[in-house]
């Protein structure tokens, strides 16, 4: 077989990836077009028309994009105070055996609680307001990441370390010179794993209870028996879920190039 | 040879005295690495230490090197006791150790970097050592990108540009494949010529030792100690094929220990 160039493989991915999404939608208008499915289920065509409309006339209060700004909004308000935070903690815990010993429990014991069964403390605590959505994001990314983080710390190769006192490094030098750059690909994981989380808990939190946002397209959309605007949000949830994530991987290539060329 | 013609006896430069060193054992107990391991080496010397695999000479130089401290005995360094690691004894790592982050450049320019050494000036130093192990053109790459023999040039520059006084290295070209490592043998002899270091250099590879060495100390397996001493007066740069080379290496073979 003959190797190909990065290059070729890269395209011969994006024209793959395309024909695959085009031969989904093609038998997703045949199902419904064709079998009973039709009848509980819109076909691609119209959800495709419901939502270039929605981008133009409002759905509510807001138009399509309104609705995902806000989303989007609440995510990222949150998610950077979790990031921050889930980044100090971690490395702390993980450079500090004291901070460890107090924190490693708490977070043990937190951090298998699913994001959504927070929903209801959040109400009770922030009634319906921003607050009770930031709360939830930062649950459902401070844990992934610090521990993600920590992790990192625990997992520095000691002969990196070695070389670096070898070389003349002190205590300091050992922690922003060696410490920081082997915990960045680390870093990077759980801000990925947290951004996914914290998507999918917005949603959860505006289908209970909220006047905007994807979420509640959802939820408006049940309550009116309204399948085309209920898939109308699914696809939505879908394509920033997906350009979250890729955005990420984006910005982790940049940092991580050494990383990621040996792999 | 090098004595005389220097006129004064060189003072010993590095001591390893009754040094003894043991490590738990997974189950318990202790296992002895070293036991009445004795020796010296003299300024600017290249001691080559020759063992058999698992003998204990990486935690000899552990030792030297200030990573570990011996259970027993004593260990100094130009009159120095080791206390713990130090930027005047660089180490040449067995498995390179390079920073994967950092790239060629800043790999050999970290030594200078945390020890206070302006930019330009580093950066000039740095320079000087890629060039010296031949690896101009690839300031930029990171170690990923390099093949094992470019790794372990790499270290060799790293250690080199720091400056140290005593110079470790643990296997460094053990490794590499037959070809590089003459390479690399050659490469280091004419650095070492230039820039005159002290030495200890660990091989178990018996031309390799015979070609770099002013000294060869054969050791036992472990718990490892000197079993012989060899002084090497060959001229350099060394020919494999000399009637005196392999009459040596024969010498050798027959004394070292095989493992186990
Ligand atoms: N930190 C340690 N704890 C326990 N045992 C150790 C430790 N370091 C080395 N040893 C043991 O000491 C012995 C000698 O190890 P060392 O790495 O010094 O040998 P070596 O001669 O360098 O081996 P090689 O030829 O593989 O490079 C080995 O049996 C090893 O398992
Ligand atoms: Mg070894």
């Amino acid at each position: 077989m003959q190797t190909k160039t990065p290059a070729q493989e890269r395209r011969d991915k994006i024209v793959f990836g395309t024909l695959a999404v085009f031969l989904f939608l093609v038998i997703w208008y045949l199902v419904t077009k064709l079998t009973a499915f039709g009848e509980i289920f819109p076909d691609p065509v119209t959800v495709l028309a419901n939502i270039g409309d929605k981008f133009v006339n409002p759905l509510g209060k807001v138009t399509l994009a309104g609705h995902i700004l806000v989303s989007i909004r609440r995510v990222m308000a949150a998610f950077v105070v979790a990031a921050a935070g889930g980044i100090v903690l971690g490395v702390t815990m993980g450079w500090y055996p004291v901070v460890e010993a107090i924190f490693k429990p708490i977070i043990e014991f937190l951090r298998p609680i699913p994001p959504i069964a927070w929903i209801p403390i959040s109400i009770l605590w922030y009634g319906f307001s921003e607050m009770s959505k930031y709360f939830l994001i930062f649950l459902a990314s401070f844990f992934v990441i610090t521990i993600s983080v920590y992790s990192g710390v625990k997992s520095v190769d000691p002969m990196l370390i070695r070389a670096a006192r070898m070389l003349g490094a002190k205590d300091n030098q050992l922690f922003t010179t060696i410490i920081i750059p082997s915990v960045v690909p680390y870093i990077f994981s759980g801000l990925q794993v947290a951004l996914g989380n914290s998507w999918a808990s917005i949603v959860a939190a505006e289908m209970v209870q909220s006047n905007m946002g994807v979420g509640w397209i959802i939820i408006t959309g049940q309550q009116s028996s309204n399948m085309v605007q209920i898939v109308t949000g699914i696809v939505c949830i879908a394509v920033v879920g997906m350009l979250l994530v890729m955005i990420m991987r984006g910005l982790e290539n940049k940092l991580c190039a050494w990383n990621k060329q040996g792999r | 040879m090098r004595m005389e013609q220097t006129g004064k006896v060189k003072k010993d430069f590095i001591v390893c005295k009754d040094v003894m060193e043991e490590f738990p054992k997974a189950d318990e107990g202790m296992f002895r690495v070293a036991e009445n391991l004795n020796f010296t080496v003299k300024e600017n010397e290249f001691l080559v230490l020759f063992g058999p695999g698992q003998c204990g000479k990486t935690s000899i130089l552990n030792m030297i090197a200030g990573f570990d401290l011996p259970t027993s005995g004593s260990i100094t360094v130009d009159g120095q006791e080791v206390k713990g690691p130090g930027a005047e004894r660089g180490m040449v790592f067995q498995t390179t150790c390079l920073f994967p982050w950092l790239t060629v450049m800043g790999n050999v320019e970290y030594g200078p970097k945390v020890r206070g050494v302006g930019k330009k000036e580093r950066r000039k130093k740095a320079q000087h050592y890629i060039d010296l192990v031949g690896l101009q053109g690839f300031e930029n790459h990171f170690p990923v990108k390099i093949s094992g023999g470019m790794k372990q040039r790499v270290g060799i520059a790293r250690a080199y540009c720091n400056e140290p006084v005593v110079m470790l290295m643990d296997e460094p070209f053990g490794h590499l494949d037959a070809q590089t490592r003459y390479l690399m043998q050659e490469d280091l002899m004419k650095i070492w010529e230039r820039e005159k270091r002290t030495v200890i250099f660990v091989t178990n590879n018996i031309e390799e030792a015979l070609y770099l060495a002013d000294r060869i100390l054969v050791l036992t397996n472990c718990p490892t100690k000197v079993k012989a001493e060899y002084k090497i007066d060959l001229p350099r740069p060394r020919d494999y094929t000399d009637p005196d080379f392999l009459k040596l290496r024969k010498e050798i073979s027959e004394v070292v220990d095989h493992t186990l």
